[in-house]
């Protein structure tokens, strides 16, 4: 393996988080190539996390943007701040000194600047997180090529505005709607998966140090077992330490049909899903898998 | 090192158009970026340079599951002692064709060039292409059996991307008044793009019953391949595989790895390569999984010669209780595409009154043509 890239790899475990090869090696690609990473997989996985940690071992700055539908440039880039303006209006015409208004109020000072412009006006470079990009409309997306190509962004009374320093840009995705070729294109790829046995065993170990190593295991193999069950919404990785988080405060060694008729609702939010587990026995879901 | 270098970059352009070939959308940027990490120490760990390459070219989860399996296609080509071993890994298991088994998957043919030689004089004119579309599975030479894996691969990633296009949603229909308001907000409350709504489409429920008995051998791989592939479109798809035991094979799908997949299907599906009692199957399939997968919402495809060596009558109760309370029963009978075919076999014979739709699964042009089946159903 490349040197960086193991170090990345132990950098990450520093910070609690289990990185696989695949995953440190668009993570150094993105940094060597400055170039935008898009993450798409199942909920839970781990794809909001990749960011916060990269900021840590950067020591730098996160800059989150949660994308939703109506999402527009005011709340992500820029809004020009009416009432300072205004009060600037007031104070200049008492002085008379009307000529240089226009040029004074639409400047920076006036500006009020959201994650992206802070992003890329940010001294040093910041990570920026651009959170279910899915969520947001066509019209939006379409606006950020200029940012994740170019490192720029245009305001139409200013101008161009060219980063002064290149924010690391992670954009993810839970594929709730077709993201655009042109999006994609312009970004790294790469699709998170759910875990091997192994390596969610260690996830838990790493999150949770006090957890028993048994008890770590059968966490892993019954939801291992549960995301190969025709369910609604298969557990992620945050639902297995959700569960385990759960069996440590309810002090349980194993896992019986009691336990999971009382705290499955913290690994399963459908009805179905959790009538489906509460009808079966325990000893189904902790079935030896291979990994 | 300067001429290996360029040997390397050579053989990585030709990896761009290899891709490029099977639908990946590759710019110059993109080999721009391929030749860069070359120069990045990435070269000297294979599995680094894949990693590497996979971030670069891949663009979507599906480029990303075919991504693996092309990289030590392509590569291994490149690597010469791999190269010299492929004779002999053909020979092993030209040898070995009389123990079918799901390694051998399609490679287990019996005097392959005279068959060949045969199906070509059907189809004289035709490019190596066009003939291996119309060449029967069983009749492949074994020296083409990978050219057809690249093929097969090629026209079923398209045939799920015309899926996956069709069932996108549309910009029409009744105005969602709650959306368009919601919409206006970045227009200063101008309502100057509407918001439309569609009633949902209902989703199809596809299930697969795949014949894997000893009969079937020779063309159980493809019809695996295809509903793997389908498996990535139809969420709802469900598979099951029969020879004398029925098997749920759709839990052993839950994984991104082709590899994975057939490692856990070698293992768990029963009687592979067996005998046939497909009456008996089917009616296990209505005991046991009837309530959750048959209903006018399900269409039923199943995947078999229909040479039952069990009870016909069972056979012919089984179907006749899938056809009422699924919304169409399909049989695919890969005999079907032999010139001179009858339905002359007691098991056929007896259930065609019962099924909607009878055709043949033989080729891979037979096997594209159910994409419009199953789209009009």
């Amino acid at each position: 393996m490349n040197k960086e890239i193991e170090q990345l790899i132990r950098d990450f475990d520093h910070h609690r988080y289990i990185l696989s090869e695949e995953l440190a090696t668009s993570l150094y690609l993105m940094q060597s190539l400055e170039k935008p990473l898009l993450l798409e997989g199942h909920p839970g996985v781990g794809k909001t996390l990749v960011a916060a940690t990269l900021a840590k071992h950067l020591q730098t700055d996160l800059i989150r943007l949660q994308c939703y539908e109506g999402l527009d440039v005011n709340t992500t880039i820029y809004e020009w701040n009416y009432q300072k303006q205004l009060l600037h209006i007031k104070l200049y015409e008492k002085e008379g000194n009307t000529a240089v208004l226009g040029d004074k109020i639409f400047g920076m000072d006036y500006l009020l600047k959201r994650p992206l412009l802070q992003s890329i006006s940010a001294e040093k470079p910041v990570v920026l997180l651009i959170d279910e990009i899915d969520r947001t409309d066509e019209e939006f997306e379409a606006y950020l090529l200029e940012l994740l190509s170019d490192f720029q962004i245009s305001i139409p009374e200013l101008g161009t505005i060219q980063a002064t320093s290149k924010p690391i840009v992670i954009l993810t995705s839970n594929r709730t709607r077709e993201l655009s070729d042109a999006l994609r294109r312009r970004c790294l790829y790469n699709w998170v998966g759910f875990p091997s046995r192994t390596a969610e065993i260690d996830i838990l170990h790493k999150q949770l140090p006090e957890i028993d190593e048994n008890l770590a295991a059968e966490v892993v193999t019954f939801i291992h077992n549960l995301r190969k069950s025709s369910l609604h919404k298969p557990p992620g990785i945050a639902e297995s330490l959700d569960w385990a988080k759960t069996l440590l405060l309810l002090n349980a060694d194993h896992i019986t049909d009691e336990i999971v008729m009382n705290s499955i609702g913290s690994v399963l939010k459908h009805q179905e899903d959790v009538d489906f587990v509460k009808n079966k026995s325990v000893q189904e879901f902790l079935f030896p898998i291979n990994d | 090192m300067e001429a290996l270098q360029t040997t390397f970059k050579e053989h990585l352009i030709d990896f761009v158009f290899y891709c490029r070939a099977r639908q990946f959308v590759l710019s110059p940027q993109q080999t721009l970026e391929a030749f860069e990490i070359t120069e990045k120490h990435f070269l000297t760990h294979r599995k680094t340079f894949q990693y590497a390459l996979k971030s670069i070219f891949c663009k979507s989860k599906e480029h990303a599951d075919r991504f693996d399996e092309m990289f030590d296609r392509f590569w291994s080509r490149f690597y010469k002692e791999e190269l010299e071993q492929r004779p002999f890994q053909l020979k092993a298991q030209e040898k070995k064709s009389e123990s079918a088994s799901l390694i051998f998957m399609g490679a287990t043919f019996p005097n392959p060039n005279k068959q060949k030689e045969e199906e070509a004089k059907k189809t004289t004119g035709a490019n190596a292409t066009t003939l291996l579309r119309e060449t029967d599975f069983s009749k492949i030479a074994a020296a083409d059996k990978e050219q057809l894996e690249e093929l097969a691969e090629a026209l079923f990633h398209e045939m799920s991307l015309r899926f996956k296009r069709r069932l996108k949603k549309s910009k029409s229909g009744r105005i969602n008044i709650q959306n368009t308001i919601r919409k206006s907000l970045s227009k200063g409350g101008l309502m100057l793009d509407l918001a439309y709504k569609k009633k949902a489409k209902e989703k199809r429920k596809v299930v697969f019953l795949l014949d894997v008995s000893g009969s079937m051998d020779t063309y159980s791989f493809y019809l695996l391949r295809y509903i793997l592939v389908l498996k990535k479109y139809f969420k709802s798809l469900e598979f099951f595989s029969f020879s004398t035991r029925l098997t749920h094979v759709t839990p052993l799908l839950r994984t991104n790895d082709e590899s994975a997949i057939y490692k856990a299907i070698g293992r768990h599906v029963k009687g592979w390569s067996s005998g046939t009692k497909i009456g008996a199957s089917l009616k296990e399939f209505c005991d046991l999984y009837g309530h959750k997968f048959l209903s006018q919402k399900h269409i039923v495809v199943i995947l078999s010669d229909g040479l039952e060596t069990g009870n016909v009558s069972d056979l012919q109760t089984a179907v006749k209780t899938i056809q009422k309370r699924c919304k169409s029963l399909i049989w695919l009978n890969p005999l079907k595409g032999m010139a001179n075919y009858q339905p002359i076999q007691k098991g056929i014979i007896n259930v065609m009154p019962h099924l909607d739709r009878f055709e043949t699964a033989h080729n891979l042009n037979s096997l594209l043509k159910l994409e419009k089946i199953l789209m009009n159903v």
